[in-house]
């Protein structure tokens, strides 16, 4: 009687322990997921922002690219906050907002780089066919100035 | 008047032309330097959006606004971080000389990214809860609220000033700059900041 007694409690402390120990794991388990998605927020931005300097050399227009990195930027702050203050859960959706939209601008910003570069070595050709054309075109022109001037002169003694 | 003698004018005015027609394209292969001076701005404005009526005389648990602001004149979109210090005057504060940010560690710390010949602004809210030792010679500082977010600052004491007559304290804001050379923020040798005197509650 006495030792199914003991198993009993025995088996209801275990119960009881294993659910702190589940809890306790959980917790650690979200506060290592939180770091990790901030850390990958932080790398994500960092991306992002190097590939809007790349477009922006590039010759692209890149303020709207800007304006959504803040929003980004923003996001990660009060997540980092957030998980100072313990708040593990809303730190780690915080930070994959801020990742997503990160990761948003990284994606267009290549785009719009690619765009600019295009753009840029067609205005590059067409300046430089314009130019060719011009010089060709007054070197001509003044040669056959020259010439009628010469020619004119010539006839009338000047 | 013999025609020859303008000869040398006539192809100096061709060759002018010809080197303005070509101007375009010499302009994309040579690239003149600009002479203009990089820099970055850090400010700091009162609540009625100018260089005026900041607060000094701080209320335990009142809100006291301010406007923060960075200009960008770098020649490209930056990356800005500023961080959020809170320091009493025995306590280190960056130094302008030997330009190096203060060892204190950032309450809070906000990010800014500022297009070339842009500029940037966040509306800052504040407040402190603060209380007196007995023998009202030192504050002792319970928490700082900076928009909405609270901090615990608890470690933080302010001693009496008696040359200056006040709890004195210093929120100052430093600016840093991420750097794509090192892949870090670095300092940026700016800061600003308000001295505040505890003593109203």
């Amino acid at each position: 009687m006495h030792v199914s007694k003991l198993f009993v409690v025995s088996i209801m402390l275990l119960v009881l322990s294993s659910q702190f120990l589940v809890a306790a794991s959980f917790a650690g388990a979200s506060e290592d997921t939180a770091a990790s998605a901030l850390a990958n927020a932080e790398e994500s931005i960092v991306l992002a922002y190097q590939a809007t300097l790349n477009a922006e050399e590039a010759g692209a227009n890149v303020s709207g690219l800007l304006v959504r990195l803040n929003e980004a930027g923003q996001l990660l702050a009060s997540a980092q906050i957030e998980y100072r203050l313990d708040d593990f859960e809303k730190a780690n959706e915080l930070s994959e907002s801020s990742k997503s939209i990160a990761e948003e601008v990284q994606n267009a910003a290549v785009n719009l780089k690619d765009s600019a570069l295009s753009e840029s070595a067609q205005r590059m050709l067409s300046t430089m066919v314009a130019s060719v054309l011009g010089v060709a075109s007054i070197a001509l022109v003044s040669l056959y100035a020259w010439y009628l001037l010469k020619k004119r002169c010539g006839s009338t003694g000047f | 008047m013999n025609f020859e003698a303008y000869r040398g004018w006539f192809i100096v005015g061709s060759l002018v032309l010809m080197l303005a027609a070509a101007a375009p394209t010499l302009a994309i292969f040579i690239h003149l330097p600009n002479g203009s001076e990089k820099f970055s701005e850090l400010w700091l404005l009162g609540p009625g959006h100018k260089a005026e009526d900041y607060p000094f005389n701080i209320a335990s648990n009142h809100n006291y606004s301010l406007f923060l602001g960075v200009g960008n004149h770098l020649g490209y979109s930056a990356y800005y971080l500023v961080e959020v210090k809170f320091r009493d005057q025995t306590q280190p504060a960056p130094n302008s000389f030997n330009r190096i940010s203060s060892s204190l560690p950032s309450l809070f710390n906000i990010t800014a990214f500022v297009t070339d010949e842009g500029t940037w602004e966040l509306p800052l809210t504040f407040s402190f809860d603060f209380e007196y030792n007995e023998a009202l010679t030192q504050v002792n500082l319970l928490n700082v609220t900076l928009n909405d977010f609270s901090f615990d600052m608890r470690n933080q004491t302010i001693m009496w000033d008696s040359r200056n007559n006040g709890f004195l304290g210093s929120l100052f804001f430093e600016l840093w700059i991420y750097d794509t050379a090192t892949s870090s923020f670095r300092y940026h040798e700016r800061f600003v900041g308000l001295w505040f005197n505890m003593t109203s509650s």
